[in-house]
Order: structure tokens, then sequence, then C-alpha cells
């Protein structure tokens, strides 16, 4: 099963809303076979995830972690759709 | 996966039941970043739910480079570690017109600062899902953002609970 992974400083705050949204944005894309998971930079390694989304401000800190997708904004549900869109194509992980 | 933890979080009003018209500020001035991060954590400390100590690993993150804090929109999501001063969750927004830049950086105007205190990891969870969905739905950020008192705030956030 693939796994994408919201990512930033405390992951407390910011990671977890946009977990949240990949969540619902994965569910009206009617893509399967993911798993959506937050956590803080810190305990996040190369590998962890196929796929790590981040805001723009940790996105060199987090350059590191393979295929990093940069949130210009965490709360724009459009922007996420095309990113999340594009990653799921990147994985082979398109809606049947 | 943890889709179970939003499912339950709709049934329950926790945003309201933390963002009480008391912890919702509009003040007349705001003398900068700094200043918004004292008043909009003043109805937290006032109630004990968290120390000085938090409103000082707030400064210092953001002083720090911290400006992740800046969801978009305008919107930023004042937070430190729960250890740093949290004693139990808590949340409290301010809005603030004109905007103040956040670290004092042009790239980072805010007009309204969430101030989140989370007593652990999980607890908040519920009510953080709640504000997220509100703030990702393009016609109840608007409303938020448009509020001009607590009580027109607080419908926004009410009707965010459903």
């Amino acid at each position: 099963m693939a796994k994408f992974l919201a990512v930033c400083s405390t992951g407390l705050g910011s990671s977890f809303m946009v977990h949240m949204n990949i969540e619902k944005v994965l569910k009206e894309l009617g893509v399967d076979g993911v798993t959506v998971d937050h956590a803080d930079l810190g305990s996040v390694a190369a590998g962890d995830a196929d796929a790590v989304f981040v805001g723009r401000d940790i996105a060199e800190a987090a350059g590191h972690l393979g295929d990093v997708v940069v949130l210009d904004s965490i709360i724009d549900i459009n922007e996420l759709r095309a990113k999340v869109e594009a990653a799921t194509v990147r994985h082979g992980l398109a809606a049947s | 996966m943890r889709s179970g933890v939003a499912e339950t979080s709709e049934a329950r009003p926790l945003l309201t039941q933390y963002l009480t018209e008391q912890n919702l500020l509009f003040p007349e001035r705001v003398d900068g970043w700094r200043d918004a991060i004292e008043r909009v954590s003043a109805p937290l400390l006032a109630d004990g739910a968290i120390t000085r100590e938090y409103v000082d690993a707030m400064l210092t993150s953001i002083a720090g480079g911290g400006t992740y804090i800046d969801l978009g929109y305008q919107i930023a999501l004042a937070h430190a570690r729960p250890e740093s001063g949290v004693v139990r969750t808590g949340l409290s927004a301010m809005w603030v017109r004109p905007a103040v830049l956040l670290n004092d950086e042009a790239a980072h105007p805010i007009t309204l600062f969430v101030c989140m205190a989370a007593a652990d990891s999980t607890e908040h969870l519920a009510a953080m899902a709640q504000l997220g969905s509100l703030l990702s739905d393009d016609a109840a950020r608007e409303s938020l953002l448009a509020a001009t008192d607590p009580a027109a705030a607080l419908a926004v956030l009410t009707a965010g609970e459903h």
C-alpha cells in the first residue's frame, strides 16, 4: 500500500489539517490504496512515505525525504487536489 | 488510516467548545506580530490553559523563522510544543485589521491568528479536523475572515461543526 505523509515542524497543527485534506481529496478522486498520516519533520526519514507533503517553509529542510510535494497554502484544497492527483499518477495510483 | 478521527469529530461540537465567545478577540489596534501573539494567547493564559512559557515559546519559534504557522489566506495557526507550557488543550482566535506581518516578513501578512495549545498530541485532533475542514472551505473561510464581532465568528464556527 502506498503512503502519503503530511509533515510540518511540530506534527501537531498544520500537518494534521493537510492529512485530513489529503484523505478528503483521495476520496473525491476515487483513489484507493493510499495510507495517509502526519508527522513532525524530526521524526521522518527518507523512505518512510511514497510522497511527503510539506508547507513551503520547510521545503528545503524536507528535501532529503524523497518525493516532496510543496504546498503554497496548506488550506488551499484546490492546490492540494491538483498536487495529490499528480502524486497518485507519479506513483501509479490513478483512480480506476 | 486515521479517518475515524474525523468521522467521530463531526458529531461533536468541539470547535466551539474551545473557541468560546470570550476566546474570540477583535482588538481595535495591534502593534506588530509580537503584540498579536501576546494578545491572542491572553485568554488561554488567563484561564490557565497555558503558562507564560508557551507564549515565549511561540514568540521564539516565530522569531527563529517559524513562519510555517502561516496557513495561507492571511491565517496563522500560532502554536508551540505541548511540553512548552501547555496545561490543558485550548484555542483562541483574533481578527486583526490591518494585517500584521509575521516575523516582519512581507510574504506573511496575517489578518486572523488562531492560537492552539495542545495538551497532548491526540486530544486536540478532533477540533483541529473541524478547523481544517472549515478553513479549507472557500465560502466558510471567507465568512470567518469577514467576521467583525464574536457573534458573527461564532455563527460561522457553529455552522462548521456540521
